[in-house]
């Protein structure tokens, strides 16, 4: 019982943070739902004892991303509202359209499976700590070009988002 | 029914990525899709832990790292590109860039 | 000894090499030495091989060159029989007197080697044609004799007129070989062979109505080669070619090579009620519409040429009806009496210097008195005046034609109105140049050079001796065809007092038509108080121009043919060009902008059309990957 609260929870927040995203007009409105989704999920690989993950998600993205996105929210001005007339020809028919269809398979595959999952492999039975002991051992082993490459990127990553943002008019007008 | 078997947390994921998926339909400001792509690959990060659960492996876990670090990258990047666009323009529209129309 | 007959055949092959190999490095004395001797030698051995043949009692022999296929047998061989025996002596013997006649005609000419090149040429064609022993070597015969007709028709090529004759020549001939090439594929088809005695003898074997099909085609051939309506416009027009090669080809040899196929395959056609019929009537119409256009023709070669038609007709007329021994000896004498009067008219032209116009001509009988002798003999020939040669072989064929009675009395009878007109023309002709009163001064008109005169007495003689080989005293020509034509039911004459009553009929029709001739152009009598109504006036305007115009047939041929052709392929051109091709072409080229430009309109730019291209295939996957194990479940 605690075990299925403890999964209602967080589950509910989920979706209630991943429905403001994409429901509300304001940004910063979006942006919050997000951080609620972000934290809400840190919640849940708690209880699936991914504790590390957890605490780097936090850190991570909720705090690191978001804030980002935050910036670049009042850079880009909030004041602006959105039109809610859909400017795309067509393309509310064919949202509509696609949506019919991923509900119609969904009911199709809930009915046919009676609404189980029929996993393919089965579960384990014991519980793995998501220790960073443990996660270091693989990481650093297994997964360690990967790894190498990821810290490339991101490296990539920043010159190109430096040079994106160079504003070379700001250069030549003062200094 | 009560028991939380790994299936449900997948439910929960495939749920997540829908909505992700029908929010960057809809919307037509730039950041706020960006945010649904966020939610989508949140999902995915969600799908990978409970597999590593499910099979008893930490490699699960292992690759939300590299789906997290590649997901900062991405906003890092795509973020500097937004600034860029609505340099130009002052509206955070998407549907006026249709340079790549064939 | 057999092979003999290989020399006059292939010897002016090897003349007209050997000229042609020379450019124009020799003189005209040169070539005349090397032709010249060149066809006395041909003779010489033609007559030869024609007295053993007359002692051989006529048995004809063949002589095998190459044998090309074993079955069917085709091989390159020829046949010495009764009829390629005459041809074969009429041939050689005219050559020599002709190529004299054409050493004084064309000299000076700039290409006097090329001239005697294309003579020999055909001389050799000619033979290879009359000498053939089966279909296909005939055929041979049959196109290159038409090659050298152009070759000889449009020889001062610098002349547009002479170039478009030339290719009118060789269009007609070739529709008539059309028909020619039909008939050998369904001989091939019904007998399995070409040679002549396998074919011709075999032929009371075959069910009438396929030798009726056979032979059909077969006449087309003689239509076009022989000038027959309608394939007839080419003659007048190849008078365009000089004046001598007119006199060998167009007149003795080359038009009578219709004929010649035609008796040759008499065993085939003596079966057929419908194609004599259809000879018949064609020969007829054919010697009535150019005997009718030949009284008011006023060049001095196409009146002849105008004559030789219809005498070809008259051939015709007597092939139709069986008397296939009359038309060879009209076609002895016609070639006799038609080469000499085309001699003379080359002299005519060139004592005038080149004026051909018989209107402008006149009186010359004082200046060129051999030349109108020689010419009022070939008149009256031509008119059928005993005891010159004409009046006997027309007589056969018009007793021949009275003989079978019934509606062929009616043919006689229109046969015999073509005689009068043919009487009527020539004595026209004759008058107007060398009789009525000058129109031009004639003071320095001197009469034919030497080389000239000679073919001239020479062909004068023939034409009033020649008829003697083949009276109803002596029958000489169907002696000599009567092994070839042992198989054939001929048309005889009828006998007795039928026979004297035809002969005086047809001696008054050429009375009746000289002295017409003479009381309207010698006499003037049309000038006269008794024929001065306008009514009168008026017809004889009408006649003048229908017969000038060869009836209109001519610009009705235009008409039809040509403007035809021209409107059918223009029309062609825009439906079949412009609508069909361009439309498939375009429709292609088309179809792929379009369908480009329909599949790109997927191109958006926008993202969030990609994006939703991006959901839908993503549930296909989805959908694949869940519900195939479901389904296998």
């Amino acid at each position: 019982m605690v075990d299925f609260l403890l999964f209602l929870l967080p589950a509910s927040l989920v979706l209630i943070g991943a429905l403001i995203v994409i429901f509300a007009q304001n940004p910063v409105h979006n942006a919050m739902g997000l951080v609620l989704t972000l934290i809400s999920l840190a919640l849940i690989y708690i209880t699936l004892n991914a504790t590390f993950v957890a605490m780097v998600q936090m850190l991570v993205y909720a705090g690191a991303v978001m804030t980002l996105f935050l910036f670049v929210i009042m850079m880009i001005g909030v004041d602006k509202k959105e039109q809610t007339k859909e400017s795309i020809k067509g393309q509310s028919l064919l949202v509509s359209g696609v949506l019919m269809v991923l509900i119609s398979l969904l009911i199709y595959v809930a009915i046919n499976s009676n609404f189980k999952w029929d996993l393919w492999f089965e579960a384990v039975q014991f519980d793995i700590e998501g220790t960073p002991q443990l996660i270091a051992g693989t990481l650093f082993t297994a997964w360690i070009f990967p790894f190498e490459i990821i810290s490339i990127l991101l490296i990539v990553a920043t010159a190109a988002a430096i040079a994106l943002a160079y504003d070379t008019k700001k250069k030549k007008q003062n200094v | 029914m009560f028991e939380v078997t790994t299936d449900w947390y997948l439910t929960l994921a495939a749920l997540l990525f829908s909505i992700g998926f029908f929010g960057m339909m809809i919307r037509r400001n730039a950041l706020i899709m960006f945010m649904c792509i966020e939610l989508m690959l949140n999902a995915v990060n969600l799908t990978f832990i409970a597999a590593s659960k499910h099979f008893g492996t930490i490699d699960g876990q292992v690759a939300v790292f590299f789906v997290l670090v590649v997901a900062a990258a991405e906003v890092v990047v795509g973020l500097a590109i937004i600034v860029s666009i609505f340099r130009k323009q002052s509206s955070a529209s998407v549907d006026v860039l249709n340079l790549s129309r064939g | 000894m057999e092979n003999l007959i290989l020399v006059p055949i292939f010897l002016p092959l090897v003349t007209a090499i050997f000229l042609f190999i020379q450019k124009n490095l020799i003189k005209e004395s040169i070539v005349n030495i090397y032709t010249l001797s060149s066809s006395v030698i041909s003779f010489l051995i033609t007559s030869f091989i024609f007295v053993t043949f007359t002692i051989e009692k006529f048995e004809s022999y063949s002589v095998v060159l190459y044998q090309w296929t074993e079955s069917p047998k085709i091989d390159f061989s020829f046949t010495l029989d009764g009829l390629s025996a005459l041809m074969l002596l009429l041939v050689s013997g005219l050559s020599i007197f002709i190529q004299q006649f054409s050493t004084s005609y064309m000299s000076k000419d700039e290409n006097y080697r090329k001239y005697f090149v294309y003579f020999n040429f055909f001389v050799f064609s000619m033979l290879v044609l009359v000498m053939s022993s089966n279909f296909l070597i005939m055929f041979l015969g049959w196109e290159l004799v038409g090659l050298s007709s152009y070759l000889l028709i449009s020889f001062w090529s610098s002349k547009t007129s002479a170039a478009k004759a030339g290719n009118k020549a060789f269009i007609l001939n070739r529709i008539g070989d059309f028909g020619f090439l039909v008939g050998l594929m369904f001989i091939l088809n019904t007998f399995k062979s070409f040679d002549f005695q396998e074919v011709l003898h075999k032929a009371n074997d075959i069910p009438v109505n396929t030798i009726t099909v056979i032979t059909l085609f077969l006449i087309l051939g003689a239509f076009g080669k022989s000038a027959q309506f309608p394939l007839f416009s080419w003659l007048p027009d190849a008078m365009e070619g000089p004046t001598p090669a007119s006199a060998l080809i167009h007149a003795a040899t080359m038009v009578t090579a219709g004929v010649f196929m035609l008796v040759r395959i008499s065993p085939l056609l003596q079966y057929s009620e419908t194609t004599s019929f259809v000879v018949l009537v064609i020969g007829l119409l054919t010697a009535l519409i150019s005997a009718f256009s030949a009284i008011n023709q006023y060049d001095i070669k196409k009146v002849l040429a105008y004559s030789t038609i219809s005498q070809l007709g008259f051939m015709f007329i007597a092939i139709g009806v069986g008397a296939y021994v009359a038309a060879v000896f009209h076609l002895l004498t016609h070639a006799f009496f038609k080469a000499l009067l085309f001699l003379g008219a080359g002299a005519v032209i060139e004592a005038l210097h080149h004026e051909q116009d018989i209107r402008n001509m006149g009186g010359l009988r004082k200046k060129m008195p051999l030349t109108a002798g020689m010419m009022g003999v070939g008149t009256l020939a031509i008119s059928g005046i005993p005891p010159l040669a004409g009046f006997w072989s027309k007589d056969e064929i018009l007793a021949s034609i009275f003989s079978k009675g019934g509606i062929y009395l009616g043919f006689w009878a229109l046969t015999l109105i073509a005689a009068v007109l043919t009487a009527f023309y020539m004595g026209r002709h004759w008058l107007l140049i060398f009789n009525s009163e000058p129109s031009k001064p004639i003071e320095d008109i001197h009469d034919a050079p030497k080389n000239m005169k000679f073919p001239l007495v020479v062909l004068g003689i023939f034409s009033i001796f020649i008829g003697f080989v083949n009276t109803p005293f002596f029958h000489g020509v169907e002696k000599l065809l009567h092994i070839t034509l042992e198989e054939v039911e001929i048309t005889h004459v009828p006998e007795g007092l039928t026979l004297v009553v035809l002969a005086l009929i047809s001696i008054g029709a050429g009375f009746a038509g000289l002295f017409l001739a003479y009381l309207i152009f010698g006499r003037n009598i049309l000038q006269g108080k008794l024929f001065n109504n306008d009514g009168f006036k008026n017809l004889i305007k009408f006649t003048k121009e229908a017969s000038f115009n060869v009836l209109y047939l001519n610009k009705i041929g235009n008409l039809v043919f040509v403007a035809g052709a021209k409107l059918f392929s223009k029309r062609v051109a825009v439906i079949i060009d412009s609508i069909l091709i361009d439309g498939a072409v375009n429709l292609v080229a088309n179809s792929f902008s379009k369908s480009a430009k329909i599949t790109s309109s997927s191109q958006t730019g926008l993202v969030r059309n990609y994006v939703l291209y991006f959901g839908f295939f993503l549930i296909v996957l989805v959908a694949v990957f869940i519900i195939t194990p479901l389904v296998g479940n």
